[in-house]
């Protein structure tokens, strides 16, 4: 069992880094979409409340919760390999 | 230089493609004809073994391992390790080692009467280094020539490509966002400072000249 704590240990901090990677660039996308979009079809109004208001939203969003993935396939996948390396 | 850089790329490709070839799952049509228990002292070859069987004591210097021995559907002998590969790397989560060696010994038959089963492994045989590969699994089939179709493998290395390409195009366009422009800065300025010492230069030589 002290294998299993091992791997889940290292496996805890390698998704934590491909997590945290990962949502900083999402979030920067959304960024730069939104300021392309107040950039070519708003124009009025104020630009950084605007997407001030937008990352907001996408803070609350499905689509950032969907990164948590990063932690939920993987572990699928290994019960599933369990699964059908030992008892199929 | 120029042979270096190939040479580099050369290694490197070697080294993904042969890790790939050892760790990714194969598939051996063959006719098991016997089971066994070898003790087995790991030396140079220790990378080649996987690890004690899950829950025992891993920290011996030697331990007894399960082998499959075979004949494959073109003739070759080939003979297999059956190991627990644990919690370990590669992530194939075999605890059923023994479980295995019984189907094994259960499928066993000879060249008059045979049995042919499809055994899935990884790694590789090498007579110089004594490594085996390691039988993940096996079922009986109907004949020699069964087909089959590595929709596993398939499936990883579409997914494995898939995913450095997107890394990939990402960091190229990074690359030629923020990058580049630095770099091409820099050279400018390079550029404007060489000019300037250029300039001083005449002038200096102007001034020597002058003096003459």
């Amino acid at each position: 069992m002290l294998a299993l704590g091992r791997l889940l240990v290292i496996g805890f901090l390698a998704l934590s880094v491909v997590y945290i990677c990962l949502s900083l660039y999402s979030r920067a996308v959304r960024k730069d979409k939104l300021e392309a979009e107040w950039d070519e079809e708003i124009r009025e109004g104020d630009r950084d409340a605007f997407i001030k208001a937008g990352l907001e939203d996408y803070d609350t969003s499905l689509r950032k919760k969907l990164i948590l993935g990063v932690y939920v396939v993987p572990l699928s996948l290994m019960t599933a390999i369990i699964y059908f390396t030992n008892f199929h | 230089m120029g042979y270096i850089k190939w040479a580099l790329i050369l290694i490197f490709w070697v080294s993904v493609a042969s890790f790939l070839h050892y760790t990714l799952p194969q598939h051996d049509v063959a006719r098991i004809t016997d089971t066994e228990v070898r003790r087995i002292d790991p030396g140079e070859n220790r990378w080649f073994w996987a690890s004690a069987d899950a829950g025992s004591d891993g920290t011996l210097s030697n331990r007894d391992v399960f082998f499959i021995s075979a004949v494959l559907s073109d003739g070759d002998v080939m003979v297999y390790r059956n190991e627990d590969t644990s919690w370990g790397w590669p992530p194939y989560f075999k605890f059923d080692t023994s479980n295995l060696q019984a189907e094994a010994a259960d499928l066993r038959s000879t060249s008059a009467n045979p049995q042919w089963v499809v055994i899935r492994h990884y790694g590789w045989r090498n007579e110089f280094f004594t490594i085996f590969p390691n039988a993940i699994s096996v079922r009986a089939v109907d004949g020699p020539e069964q087909r089959i179709i590595p929709w596993i493998n398939i499936v990883i290395l579409t997914v494995l490509f898939a995913f450095f390409w997107a890394i990939f195009v990402r960091w190229r366009r990074f690359r030629a966002a923020r990058i580049d422009p630095v770099l091409e800065d820099v050279e400018e300025s390079f550029d404007v400072v060489g000019d300037g010492i250029a300039r001083r230069g005449s002038r200096f030589k102007k001034w020597i000249g002058g003096s003459k």
